[in-house]
């Protein structure tokens, strides 16, 4: 295969998965997955960028938005849990 | 060899999106942390590949962050809340 | 001599690319949280190292090379501790996400 072949199957590859990813993403039912799902995202995001000649940008997206973002919301989504379960406890007895 | 760094690229990355098959179905959530782990891992391989192919040198301080996003992530998803051994 | 480093560089780095196709394969298809976290390592460590080691004997020049090395270790470093952790907890059940309810 060429070198142009080859680019755009490696993008048509990478955009689908970005969407199907971001729909998971989404459309999860439960708040640790959606968070695991969303680091994944990250991670596929800053791929692209990578892809589009901006390093820069790549940077920014994998250390903000997949590590920091991603502990940070493991975090929340971990706290909304124990909130949700002491409730129940607080209405069943 | 550009070609074969690039065909080498896709290959990886058409098992990153098998992978992350591990990541919605995963029937624990360790099981979605370890498949993660494996994708930010091939995702330094991909980074690795194309900064050869599209020769931009710089995506190597990218594969770097990625390294660092693996640990800090793992790291907060096994954390332990403080407090928690002693009650 | 540039041909033959080339053809190694080539066979390392496909070597490598078959490591993470067998990690991608044993973490879909092993039936227990253990033996795919098993699978993962050698994927893991393995063929990155092979990748690497490829990319090297492409682009001999050291700074390069030791940059790549640099990678290599934290790598490393951090799978082999992050594996280590993901197993404990699942083991003893006692992370905090680990099984929902595990918390008393």
């Amino acid at each position: 295969m060429s070198q142009p072949a080859l680019l755009l199957a490696f993008d048509a590859v990478l955009l689908a998965t970005l969407l199907a990813l971001a729909l998971a993403a989404v459309l999860s039912p439960e708040p640790r997955r959606a968070v695991m799902l969303f680091i994944a995202f990250g991670l596929w995001l800053s791929l692209v960028w990578a892809r589009l000649h901006a390093p820069d940008v790549a940077l920014a997206e994998a250390a903000i938005g997949a590590g920091l973002g991603g502990a940070l919301m493991l975090a929340a989504a971990r706290r909304a849990a124990r909130a949700a379960r002491s409730n129940d406890d607080e209405a069943a007895g | 060899m550009p070609e074969m760094l690039l065909a080498i690229a896709l290959v990886l990355l058409l098992t990153m999106s098998v992978g992350l098959v591990r990541v919605v179905i995963g029937p624990t959530p360790p099981d979605r942390m370890m498949a993660a782990q494996l994708l930010g891992t091939s995702g330094i391989a991909t980074l690795l590949l194309l900064s050869q192919a599209l020769g931009v040198p710089a995506l190597l301080d990218v594969a770097l962050i990625f390294a660092l996003l693996a640990a800090v992530s793992v790291a907060a998803f096994t954390r332990r809340r403080a407090g928690a051994d002693q009650a | 001599m540039d041909h033959l480093l080339d053809i190694a560089a080539a066979l390392c780095i496909a070597l490598g690319a078959g490591f993470f196709i067998a990690g991608t394969a044993g973490l879909l298809r092993l039936p227990d949280l253990f033996s795919r976290l098993h699978a993962l390592t050698k994927a893991d460590n393995l063929g990155l190292g092979l990748i690497m080691l490829g990319l090297i004997l492409y682009a001999p020049e050291p700074f390069y090379a030791a940059k790549l090395l640099l990678l290599w270790v934290l790598v490393m470093v951090s799978g082999a501790t992050g594996s280590h952790l993901i197993a404990k907890r699942a083991l003893r059940g006692d992370g905090e996400d680990m099984h929902g309810e595990g918390m008393q």
